[in-house]
């Protein structure tokens, strides 16, 4: 019995079709909802780009939230506690806040943790559990005039770890150089009043800065260690009057160093490429972190991971993304597109190269011994804003002491909300 | 004699006050013309760089309007205009009512009419967020412009203005056979042309000013309002003034313009009303 | 004035719709939500009045409010003078009044975030132009945000910077609306500026000065971009309004329940407040209320 072409050409057709149905069914589409921080579009977009490209089957939505709102917006959409979004930006010492809440889903069996920084998987971890993926980190160097020190005829700091000065000897010489009113200043912190940037100056003298159950202020951010370390930072504002007050906002303090109006400016390692690209005339160097002499040195550090709603529906999708995103290669882009000091330990090694100049091999070393991640407690949002309105205050004058345990009772009382 | 000195004296008073209101924009709409390393090189100190640019550059317009901040502005601009349109019509018919009717509960509606404009707007986002999406409408421009429609403070507005319509007016009206939407139509909205104006002004700057209310509403880059994305200029770690001021600048001037629109057409039907 | 019945309810009934979805449905989750506590877990707890009995017996809560009704009492006759007066100085048409009305306005158009970014920095202790004008003039530079003495005074003047232009337009509508000849016949029988300013003008600016009153109490009342972004609270609680303890209680302190208490409160003031206003501008017809 021959087949009649009509027959062939059906029982072909179905079986072509039934060929096709599995590739069809694999390729339907995810889409995953990405809230990120609202870098430059030329450096977000080409990495979403190559990690579509790694993964035509997932579809990436990105949205990039304004830094200044990114917090209160993603609580406002945290708070309603639907699958919106996927995935989203987290800032390090926040981990433990969103992890307490309920907004973050483990990690441990997508993230081998010999490949990072330690300092990074120990900011990411909450009651023994990894909740957030190490995304970048930071570090803080001494930037310093070498014309304005020149002119004023005093030693600058060498870019040697081996080096590196004392905060007796910043004071000593912004004191030479200094002269505020001709607006001409020593010294300057880049973030004037955060605890990120100031708690190193206590931690150097020993101090602790909470307890490390992360419930108690009393008794470690008042204890003797921050009473001294602040009290010298204040020195700097009332007595000595080496460092401008009043400069609260971040972006502001680098166009102070660049435009050659302060000698010395502790900050981040982006500061290096703000003054090369905007102050290319300016003589500039690098210095280590400052210590206290009878203390030990001690760095900040930390910054963006990113974590996964527990509520997502896809959970495929987003492991994925959880494994490229930490992949090598993506995290050798990302360091590429935007500079963030790496915490995959593979970057160190592949982008080598870059990592021979002064400041680089600063914060390499500093990373391995001096970096001090802050302190892990879920109230950390509380503990940061009540220290940062202290720490504020504390230039126009005031005891330190009591200031400082004012500030620890109030973050005592809002953390308590946390243990139950 | 005295005329003349209170003319000098009210002419020096407008000079100043306008200097007062308009060096900070002129400040921030002549840095957006400078190159970025320059913009605060010269602010420490007085002297005629810090008002006049030593040099002059476009390139952060160029940067911006190469990037995603036209479509920015072309949201805001249709959100804005949307909002203005329907909230007049809403609004008007609402002020007109308590100006104009005695009914039971007027007091009370009045005063949820003010309440609505008396909550802080961040006590509210929560269960307005959760309202939006259970309507299935984040991520839309009915998010944005429809929530911002009706205003307490607009129906506020229009019924003072109408309260100052006399009743006369309507009655006479009535007796010829209107029905009262013709009345509030063809006779009480002709008459209203300041007051639309400046509802709409307001409504307009409302909207225009929007930023925490788009930003959790809204998520896709092709919906950003002008105030998100002049605010991305920001991050942590660097700051873009060039294009902060830039984005900044162009936000003003654009607003500006309805603004002399609106002004100059209100005036003209104010002088002809007074003149009656 | 007579009609059918539900014809009022049929004009309202737009507004309201939009109103009680977006406002009203809002206002009252947030005013319940006054009464309940989170747990950590995002799980509600009725806790009855204790957000409020804890805020009564926090002593840091009282000089908030006190720091608010000072700054309220200062800024909101401050700010509808200033108003009134930019209308009077463009009131009468002259060459170029035009250009000053369109001056003035031109504040508005610059965002509260924004106006509070660019004053922020021409107040700046160091680098700001304001100081180095200080400075060409010989005069000390003033530390303005940043001393607790000058913080709440710079505030009111950078509100008042922004909104003196942004009432004036109400105002300035309102007097264009007074005819011309009941101003020329006062002038005729033989009264002064002043006595025509006191005796025909204010009086028949009643209703607008009303409306600006309590429309300029409230937006005062919920001022908070730029205590957020310049001075966040400070120095030393000099600005610590309560509008921001309110958004700090919610956003950095994660207190969902203090925050809507808070706001509550402000509600309630705002809206006594606003009675009484309207109380005092009320004209012989009862009109204004």
């Amino acid at each position: 019995m021959a087949l009649s072409r009509r027959r062939l050409i059906r029982s072909s057709a179905a079986s072509a079709l039934a060929l096709a149905m599995p590739h069809v069914a694999r390729a339907a589409e995810t889409t995953l909802k990405v809230v990120w921080m609202g870098w430059p579009d030329n450096q977000v977009l080409p990495l979403m780009a190559e990690f579509e490209k790694r993964n035509p089957a997932i579809k990436l939505a990105v949205e990039r939230m304004p830094f200044t709102q990114v917090f209160q917006a993603l609580e406002v959409r945290l708070n309603a506690r639907t699958s919106d979004p996927d995935v989203y930006i987290v800032d390090s010492p926040l981990t433990a806040s969103y992890a307490a809440r309920g907004h973050l889903m483990e990690l441990d069996a997508l993230i081998d943790q010999s490949r990072f920084a330690p300092s990074a998987i120990s900011a990411a971890s909450y009651d023994g559990k990894i909740y957030s993926a190490p995304f970048g980190t930071s570090m803080q160097v001494l930037y310093f005039n070498r014309a304005l020190f020149k002119a004023a005829g005093v030693e600058p700091p060498s870019s040697a770890i081996a080096g590196r000065w004392t905060w007796e000897q910043v004071l000593d010489a912004g004191r030479r150089i200094a002269k505020p009113a001709e607006n001409l200043w020593g010294f300057t912190f880049e973030q004037q009043e955060r605890p990120y940037q100031l708690l190193p100056l206590g931690q150097s003298l020993g101090g602790v800065a909470l307890s490390p159950d992360g419930f108690k202020a009393t008794g470690f951010i008042d204890g003797p260690a921050f009473v001294e370390g602040f009290s010298f930072m204040q020195k700097l504002y009332t007595e000595a009057k080496i460092s401008p007050p009043g400069q609260f906002d971040t972006a502001l303090t680098p166009e102070l160093f660049g435009s050659g109006k302060c000698a010395m400016l502790l900050g981040g390692t982006f500061i290096n490429d703000t003054l090369r690209a905007k102050f290319a005339e300016l003589d500039f160097g690098v210095a280590p972190h400052p210590y206290f002499a009878k203390g030990k040195p001690v760095t900040p550090t930390g910054a963006w991971h990113f974590g996964v709603n527990p509520r997502s529906t896809r959970k495929e999708a987003v492991a994925q993304f959880v494994r490229d995103m930490l992949s090598d290669d993506i995290n050798v882009l990302w360091f590429k597109l935007r500079p963030y000091v790496p915490t995959l330990n593979a970057v160190w090694q592949r982008e080598a190269a870059t990592f021979s100049t002064d400041m680089w091999r600063i914060v390499q070393a500093e990373m391995q011994s001096t970096a001090l991640a802050r302190p892990a407690t879920p109230g950390f949002r509380e503990y940061e804003d009540i220290l940062r309105v202290t720490l504020r205050d504390m230039q126009a004058g005031g005891n330190v002491k009591d200031m400082l345990a004012a500030a620890a009772q109030k973050i005592d009382r809002e953390i308590a909300k946390y243990k139950g | 004699m005295k005329a003349s000195a209170l003319a000098i004296a009210r002419h020096l008073a407008l000079v100043l006050v306008a200097t007062i209101l308009l060096l900070p924009v002129y400040w921030l709409i002549m840095s957006a013309f400078r190159p970025a390393d320059d913009i605060f090189r010269y602010a420490g100190e007085f002297g005629l760089a810090t008002l006049l640019p030593r040099r002059l550059t476009l390139e952060n317009f160029h940067q911006i309007f190469a990037g995603t901040f036209p479509r920015a502005l072309f949201n805001s601009l249709f959100v804005c205009t949307a909002t203005v349109t329907l909230g007049v019509l809403v609004n008007s018919m609402a002020g007109f009512a308590f100006a104009v009717f005695d009914f039971p509960f007027r007091r009370a509606l009045f005063i949820i009419v003010l309440l609505s404009f008396m909550m802080p707007f961040e006590s509210i986002v929560i269960p307005l967020y959760t309202l939006v999406r259970t309507l299935h409408w984040t991520d839309t421009y009915a998010a944005l412009i429809l929530p911002e429609v009706a205003g307490g403070l607009i129906i506020f507005l229009f019924r003072q203005f109408f309260a100052g319509i006399p009743r006369e007016i309507y009655e006479a009206a009535r007796v010829d056979g209107a029905s009262w939407w013709q009345i509030y139509w063809q006779m009480t909205l002709p008459l209203s042309g300041p007051t639309i104006a400046t509802a709409s002004l307001m409504m307009f700057i409302h909207q225009w000013d929007a930023f925490f209310w788009p930003l959790v509403a809204t998520s896709s880059a092709d919906l950003a309002v002008v105030q998100v994305a002049i605010a991305r200029n920001m991050t942590l770690e660097q700051a873009n003034w060039g294009a902060l001021f830039a984005s900044a600048s162009t936000a003003v001037i654009v607003a500006a313009v309805p603004f002399f629109i609106l002004q100059r057409s209100y005036v003209r039907v104010v002088a002809v009303q007074a003149d009656k | 004035m007579h009609a059918r019945r539900w014809i009022p309810y049929a004009f309202l009934a737009p507004a309201f719709i939009g109103l009680v979805i977006f406002r009203f449905t809002p206002i009252c989750l947030a005013l319940s939500g006054s009464f309940f506590g989170q747990s950590i877990r995002g799980a509600s707890i009725f806790v009855g009045l204790k957000n409020y009995a804890e805020l009564i017996g926090d002593p840091s809560f009282w000089s908030t409010v006190s720091t608010t009704l000072i700054f309220n009492l200062i800024i909101n006759p401050f700010q509808v003078v200033c108003a009134l007066a930019l209308a009077m100085l463009v009131r009468r048409p002259t060459k170029l009044v035009d250009v000053f009305r369109a001056a003035f306005l031109l504040p508005m158009t610059v965002s509260i975030a924004l106006t509070s970014i660019l004053w922020s920095i021409l107040l700046d202790p160091t680098l700001g132009p304001v100081n180095g004008f200080l400075r060409f003039a010989g005069l000390p530079p003033q530390p303005f945000f940043r001393s607790a003495g000058e913080a709440l005074p710079t505030l009111i003047l950078v509100a008042t910077w922004k909104g003196a232009g942004y009432w004036m337009v109400f105002l300035l509508a309102g007097l264009l609306a007074i005819p011309k000849e009941l101003d020329e016949s006062a002038s005729i029988d033989g009264a002064n500026a002043w006595q025509r300013f006191f005796g025909v003008t204010l009086p028949l600016m009643r209703r607008p000065l009303a409306f600006v009153l309590v429309a300029d109490t409230a937006a005062n009342f919920l001022l908070f971009a730029p205590v957020y972004i310049v001075t966040n609270g400070g120095p030393n609680d000099a600005t610590h309004l309560l509008m921001f303890e309110a958004y700090q209680s919610a956003f950095a302190f994660l207190n969902q329940g203090r925050s809507l208490a808070i706001s509550t409160i402000i509600l309630v003031i705002i809206l006594a407040i606003a009675l009484v206003e309207l109380r005092l501008f009320r004209s012989d017809d009862g009109s204004a209320a």
